[in-house]
């Protein structure tokens, strides 16, 4: 396992593609055992060009393109890694995971607790709306996984948690869904030297501080929750984002402590409401807060729909900036 | 040349008595026991010893141990639940076999999984879900990782004729072709998937003329003789062993028993029952050494009852093990 602290990449603007994919290739070159496969990753370089470059580099041994064939990739991972490989699993769009299913559910998650035999795979899968692309090209997959003992899952926000979180799935001994939001691929950007060292799962991070009300969010919900909080301080409304960073494992205790402190709580996230993951969530606050509530939590999420691919109608389902920050004022001042 | 499903002449095949006799011996010692195991678990299953089902290997004996014993022991090995001769090939003790259908501690999983989920990774077998065939994508990862690595292992993947019909059977017969893995497709046609016949599983005359279309070869041989079962695996072996390639076996034989110990199978004609009881692939092979002379009755009896006194072994051991502590059941969802 590679331990030495690797330099920083210090570049003009990077972008959250660019941080995962650096993280990646930081990992290929740290670790012989770690190999990329699936759909068009290599000479293309994937369909978002997180893998462009890695072929000439690596070669065909460790870029591997293969036919169109989610099940069998996946659990060719899943045998590679039984045998001390680190596959890391490109799927082309998260949509596209349901046709592994089978393999995630019933090989990679439960292998460890039937076995004791680790089962270091990362399934790496772009998600996410507001892209136009429509009900099959933009789905939010965390909550059929988050349900399954077993599976990791991690969704980054920042260019920094992208590349931190992407090693330590990637060292991971177990398989670890990791899911990119591709409207943030070219849309967030960091100044800051990208650092390539690991950022441990099942950390939150209180990525603004605040008094009046905690956002819980995660992968998007980030900037999108910065941004309205920015605004609303205007009107002097503190809000306190807790960026979760990790599913599972989850970091309750950071959440709780910063609910303790401002005593109104509310969810956001990109997936449907119905059994979205800010359900589980909401329920651990009441559990773990309920008498420093001041207020019932609340939930922003899309509707339960699937997307649609008109903007208009997109944008009705998706949450956007004013309902966001219509929900957090409020809870803060009701 | 494009590779050709085919039948191999009879005549290739190397005489018994030019053949490595401990192999032969080995063979069938182990096929014999893998038939004794079994016939004791039925009746365990019948007297309550064992949890829910239990599935058995009836006729598939000639199949798994001859697959089996034409790989090295660092090859990688991907049963079904038919296969309990490969697992004792390689190592795996009866006992642990019968402690996982009764869900005790000591059983390969400790109890977390069990009945016919025991494989050992240690003995380079996967432990396959229920999801047959979701052993093939992983057994052609694991043939991945050898060439991967730049070893000349090689992994076999078992599955019966209904596994043929999902997608994760195309999806691994497609990329093991096409990155030219070195893996063994063994399909066990026992022509029965569960109550569903051959005449609705496939239109093909073959399950190995579909390898043809797959670009890589198949061959169809008789599952009740181990040595044609073995020697076109090892045939196969060899090739994936050189670097080209991947290859399919179909093995014919007939499912003797229900899916399952509870099911009786009465959809299955019995003149269908009869015809197939006359090729017990047991009896064959040990017929084979006796008239070769690579056994004599004295020798073949004692094989009978050293196999039988091991599967009573087994029970008692099994029987008499703990088992698991509940206070350890959320140990292991997840690895270290």
């Amino acid at each position: 396992m590679p331990s030495e602290t690797r330099s920083p990449v210090e570049q003009q603007e990077l972008t959250y593609l660019d941080a995962v994919g650096a993280a990646l290739m930081s990992e290929m070159e740290a670790d012989p055992d770690v190999f990329i496969i699936g759909e068009d990753v290599g000479q293309f370089g994937g369909a978002f060009k997180v893998t462009k470059g890695f072929l000439e580099k690596f070669g065909e041994r460790r870029v591997v393109d293969t036919p169109i064939a989610e099940t069998g990739f996946t659990g060719l991972a899943a045998g590679a890694a039984l045998v001390g490989l680190r596959p890391v699993v490109e799927f082309q769009f998260a949509d596209f995971i349901s046709c592994a299913f089978d393999p995630i559910i019933n090989v990679l998650a439960r292998h460890h607790y039937r076995t004791g035999d680790p089962m270091p795979v990362t399934l790496r899968a772009p998600f996410g709306a507001r892209l136009r692309a429509g009900p099959t090209h933009s789905q939010s997959v965390e909550s059929y996984f988050a349900h399954v003992p077993g599976l990791k899952i991690v969704m980054p926000g920042t260019p920094q948690d992208a590349a931190g979180l992407l090693i330590s799935s990637i060292r991971d001994n177990n398989p670890v869904l990791y899911l990119e939001n591709k409207y943030l691929y070219r849309r967030l950007k960091t100044s800051e030297p990208l650092r390539l060292e690991p950022i441990p799962l099942g950390r939150a991070n209180v990525v603004r501080e605040g008094r009046d009300v905690t956002l819980i969010t995660y992968s998007a919900g980030v900037s999108q929750g910065l941004e309205v909080a920015a605004e609303l301080a205007k009107d002097g409304i503190s809000v306190e984002i807790v960026d979760i960073r990790t599913l599972v494992p989850l970091d309750v205790a950071t959440i709780t402590a910063s609910v303790r402190k401002t005593s109104r709580a509310v969810v956001l996230h990109e997936a449907a409401l119905r059994m979205g993951y800010g359900a589980e969530i909401a329920a651990v606050v009441q559990e773990e807060c309920f008498w420093h509530l001041d207020q019932p939590v609340a939930r922003i999420a899309a509707r339960n729909t699937p997307t649609p691919t008109s903007p208009p109608l997109e944008d009705a389902v998706v949450p956007q900036p004013a309902q966001i920050a219509e929900v957090l004022r409020k809870v803060a001042t009701a | 040349m494009p590779p050709r499903a085919r039948r191999k002449p009879a005549a290739k095949s190397t005489p018994v008595a030019e053949r490595d006799r401990d192999l032969l011996l080995r063979i069938h010692e182990t096929m014999v026991l893998t038939r004794a195991v079994e016939d004791r678990m039925v009746a365990m299953y019948r007297g309550g010893d064992l949890l829910g089902s239990l599935y058995t290997g009836h006729w598939h004996e000639a199949i798994s141990v001859g697959a089996a014993a034409a790989l090295r022991p660092d090859d990688y090995l991907a049963p079904i639940h038919r296969d309990l001769g490969a697992h004792l090939w390689r190592g795996m003790e009866p006992w642990q076999v019968m402690a996982s259908f009764m869900g005790k501690a000591t059983s390969p999983t400790g109890g977390r999984d069990g009945t016919l989920h025991y494989g050992r990774l240690d003995l380079n077998v996967y432990n396959l879900p229920s999801h047959i065939p979701a052993n093939f994508p992983v057994a052609i990862g694991m043939a991945f990782a050898a060439k991967y690595r730049g070893e000349d292992r090689v992994a076999l993947a078992f599955c019966g004729d209904g596994s043929t019909s999902r997608a994760d059977w195309h999806e691994s017969l497609n990329i093991a072709a096409v990155l030219k893995l070195p893996a063994v497709f063994v399909i066990e046609n026992n022509q029965w998937a569960y109550s569903t016949p051959l005449r609705l599983q496939s239109a093909s005359d073959s399950f190995a003329a579909k390898a043809v279309a797959y670009g890589m070869p198949g061959t169809k041989v008789d599952g009740t003789d181990a040595l044609a079962v073995h020697d076109e695996v090892a045939e196969a072996v060899a090739r994936a062993r050189a670097g080209e390639g991947p290859s399919m076996v179909e093995a014919v034989t007939m499912r003797m028993h229900g899916h399952a110990e509870h099911d009786p199978a009465d959809y299955v004609p019995r003149e269908m029952f009869e015809e197939w009881q006359k090729k017990d692939p047991v009896d064959l092979f040990e017929r084979v050494l006796l008239d070769n002379g690579v056994l004599d009755d004295d020798t073949a009896a004692q094989i009978r009852a050293s196999a039988r006194q091991a599967a009573i072994d087994a029970r008692r051991k099994a029987l008499a093990d703990p088992m698991p502590d509940p206070a350890t059941v959320e140990v292991g969802v997840y690895a270290e």
